[in-house]
């Protein structure tokens, strides 16, 4: 209810359209199941004791599989995190508007009530959620709740909660959510090779730090394996590893800030070079465990703000990861999509000037290496490449001191030239996928030596 | 020098069969679904053994051929079997553009089969792209390439080259081996597939892209045919049950090597056939000549479809 100024009262009770229309739109297809994903780990986190995820603790999760199967015809997620309580289910994920902020605890991710219910609503008509559990005496026990979402939308009047029906024991303590009468939408991308393949990818991704801990995630049969987040070390390189304790409001963020070369950066900054050679670098973020935004070179996590430029071809090779922990997940920057982070966000804030500061090496570094091309390509070669879990604590980026070398003055050279021509030359020269960059160097070398040919 | 003064293409068996199975699928879908006045858009060549079929089979009397090279151009027209053939000169992705941009054009279904003799290109890729986003609804894509592994670079690079070609369908874990030998052209069939369901959905065409035509052939070059055909809404279910019956029959589980037989020898085997039992090697010595089992089984396979040849002196 709302009170309009003359005081007097107005009835404000939405409808079911509005909320669905409400909690549905604003979200891709992707991140509904990304969602249904995070109450799984969620569960399993659980049931391992609900302590904050930070990179150095042991917490294995070997003994958890989610299973996702996704095609026009049904969709169905099933995991044996240990289920959702019948408490769970009545209080959170099939009741409407009964959840405080002060129950987002335990350092969650995911947001019961609505992962649920979005995905109910957004992927398809005829929803089955079964829930087998182990209570506190030990008994199992089993429930389900069908959605048959046309039927439910007939009727507005409170109260508009599910009926919670009995059901018999799945395998193993957890959820099993099915889905059939798939929306036209979702039916087509369901049927899009391509939408499968980045939904493995963007799992690999935003899970890369759950996955290295053992955690099973497959799709389609498949299992999908964590994107490894490595930086080297050795040589005179060595990442930064910092972590210190931040507040919102009353509560505690724990924030760790990791960052440094993870591969030498490129030879040329050409753009038509580029490819996807790029894609892994840049700024991470992480909300307790869950990666939010992955490989960011815009101004959401600094680039191109007050005193930091814009992202460069030339800063490539850079990784830095941001990990914020919170008991409360109302206290960690990220949005209601859980696809970026809320850069109004105070701790984040706080973050981001340190961000700039490491990133401010890596441009310095990358800015002396091109004077001091050969000196740095022989370092470069040194550190190895160790996972993000095994970075030693440091407080600041190291990298070696390089002696600008005077050169030669140099001529570039510019021209187009067909991509099919170029792409046969690429061919004969030994490599398809040769940068044309360097197809354009070996043929000066080519010529060079014909019509030169004084090395 | 393009590739039709390099091989006279009336003389492929394989090439042959394939055309005709396809034709075939295509007059299937065009009854079931009840196109009419339908347009074929082909690259002719000049031999236009494909606008051949489209008349005689399917009746289409509009037919549309591109050639980009001057004097193939010029012989083409020469060549154009029927008076209805229209030779459009120029790159396959500016005619397209053009026939696509043509009222008249898009107000029929066309049978499209962008049949290249080189290896898959950015080009050809982007004609594909723009047929399943462009084309009138009812439309039937067929595309043709080479599919020989070595022609997409070393093995250790030709997963980077499909990516390039091909972007997010291309699977993170294809094997090395996934893009060896024969299986890169299994890999190759399903990818360009894939890619065309992709780009069905992506461009959100009503019906989508349901694929119906999926052929590995070989006679001098292992090549590979796949398409299918973006759907009105109305026809998605029609489309559907004619593709998967179990007559369709343009997605063999086997490549066609097609046996390169003399009149005389396949005269010989038409005689044998058809039959309950399977024809024996034994069989054929019997009858005067010899032939690889696997020969005798492709010919068994297809020789309904089996093209025969004899020289003119003319």
């Amino acid at each position: 209810m709302v009170v309009n100024t003359r005081g007097d009262k107005v009835d404000a009770s939405p409808t079911k359209g509005f909320f669905v229309n409400m909690i549905t739109r604003d979200i891709t297809l992707e991140d509904t199941i990304l969602d249904l994903i995070d109450n799984s780990i969620d569960a399993a986190w659980h049931n391992e004791g609900g302590q904050a995820m930070e990179l150095a603790d042991t917490v294995d999760l070997s003994a958890y599989r989610i299973s996702i199967s996704a095609s026009p015809e049904r969709f169905s997620i099933r995991d044996n995190c240990g289920g959702m309580t019948l408490d769970d289910a009545v209080e959170h994920a099939f009741s409407f508007g009964r959840r405080g902020s002060q129950e987002l605890e335990e350092y969650s991710i995911g947001v019961y009530g609505i992962g649920m219910k979005r995905a109910a609503f957004k992927l398809g008509t005829n929803i089955r959620v079964r829930s087998t559990y182990t209570d506190s005496d030990g008994a199992r026990e089993a429930f389900a709740v069908p959605i048959l979402v046309d039927e439910w939308m007939k009727n507005d009047n409170p109260p508009w909660d599910f009926d919670i029906d009995e059901d018999h024991e799945l395998d193993d303590d957890g959820v099993e959510i099915v889905v059939e009468s798939l929306r036209e939408g979702t039916k087509a991308e369901f049927g899009n090779p391509a939408f499968i393949r980045n939904l493995r990818r963007m799992i690999a991704r935003d899970y890369s730090l759950h996955l290295n801990r053992g955690l099973k995630i497959a799709v389609g049969g498949k299992a999908v394996e964590g994107l490894p987040i490595e930086l080297r070390q050795g040589g005179g390189f060595a990442p930064v590893r910092v972590e210190y304790k931040d507040q919102a409001g009353e509560d505690e963020v724990m924030v760790e800030i990791i960052g440094g070369m993870a591969a030498p950066p490129p030879e040329s900054i050409d753009p038509d070079d580029a490819k996807d050679g790029d894609r892994r670098f840049g700024w991470y973020v992480a909300c307790n465990g869950r990666i939010v935004l992955a490989a960011d070179k815009t101004t959401v996590s600094g680039w191109g703000t007050s005193d930091w430029p814009q992202w460069h071809r030339q800063y490539s090779g850079f990784i830095g990861i941001v990990l914020f922990t919170a008991a409360n997940a109302a206290d960690l920057p990220l949005t209601t999509t859980k696809r970026s982070v809320d850069a109004s966000s105070g701790v984040y804030l706080r973050a981001r000037r340190r961000m700039r500061d490491i990133s401010k090496e890596w441009i310095a570094y990358t800015n002396v290496r091109k004077q001091a091309l050969a000196e740095a390509k022989r370092r470069e070669a040194v550190p190895e490449a160790v996972p993000i879990q095994h970075v030693k604590k440091r407080l600041s980026i190291a990298l070696p001191k390089l002696v600008r070398v005077k050169t030669e003055p140099v001529a570039n050279v510019n021209y187009s030239v067909p991509v099919s021509k170029m792409k046969r030359l690429a061919t004969e020269l030994g490599n398809v996928n040769m940068t044309y960059r360097d197809v354009g160097l070996k043929s000066f070398d080519y010529t060079y030596d014909d019509h030169v040919g004084d090395g | 020098m393009a590739s039709f003064d390099i091989v006279n293409y009336s003389l492929r068996p394989s090439k042959g069969i394939q055309r005709q199975i396809i034709f075939d699928g295509i007059r299937m879908l065009k009854s079931r679904l009840e196109l009419s006045d339908m347009i074929y858009v082909g690259l002719g060549s000049i031999w236009f053994s494909d606008f051949v079929q489209a008349h005689k089979s399917l009746d289409i009397r509009r037919m549309v051929s591109i050639e980009a090279d001057d004097t193939g151009y010029c012989r083409a027209r020469f060549n154009k079997p029927y008076a209805t053939v229209q030779v459009r000169h120029g790159h396959s992705s500016a005619v397209l553009a053009e026939l696509h941009d043509d009222d008249d054009c898009q107000a029929h279904p066309w049978v499209v089969w962008l049949d290249y003799d080189g290896r898959l290109s950015e080009a050809m890729v982007g004609d594909i792209r723009a047929v399943i986003e462009r084309s009138p609804s009812d439309t039937i894509l067929l595309t043709t390439f080479k599919a020989r592994a070595t022609s997409y670079g070393r093995p250790e690079q030709r997963k980077e080259r499909l990516r390039d070609l091909l972007g997010d369908v291309v699977p993170d874990d294809l094997s090395k081996a996934g893009c060896k030998g024969d299986r890169m052209q299994e890999t190759l069939a399903d990818l360009v597939t894939d890619f065309m369901k992709a780009i069905g959905v992506e461009s959100a065409r009503p019906g989508g892209f349901i694929p119906a035509f999926r052929i590995i052939y070989k006679d001098t070059m292992e090549m590979v045919t796949v398409g299918g055909i973006v759907p009105a809404p109305g026809n998605v279910s029609s489309a559907t049950d004619v593709i998967s019956d179990e007559r369709w029959r343009c997605r063999p589980q086997r490549r066609i090597v097609a046996p390169l037989l003399t009149i005389r020898e396949a005269v010989t085997l038409l005689s044998l056939l058809p039959r309950d039992d399977e024809l024996t090697r034994e069989q054929v010595r019997v009858s005067g000549f010899d032939l690889e089992q696997e020969q005798i089984e492709a010919f068994e396979r297809y020789y309904r479809e089996y093209p025969m040849f004899a020289q003119i002196v003319a």
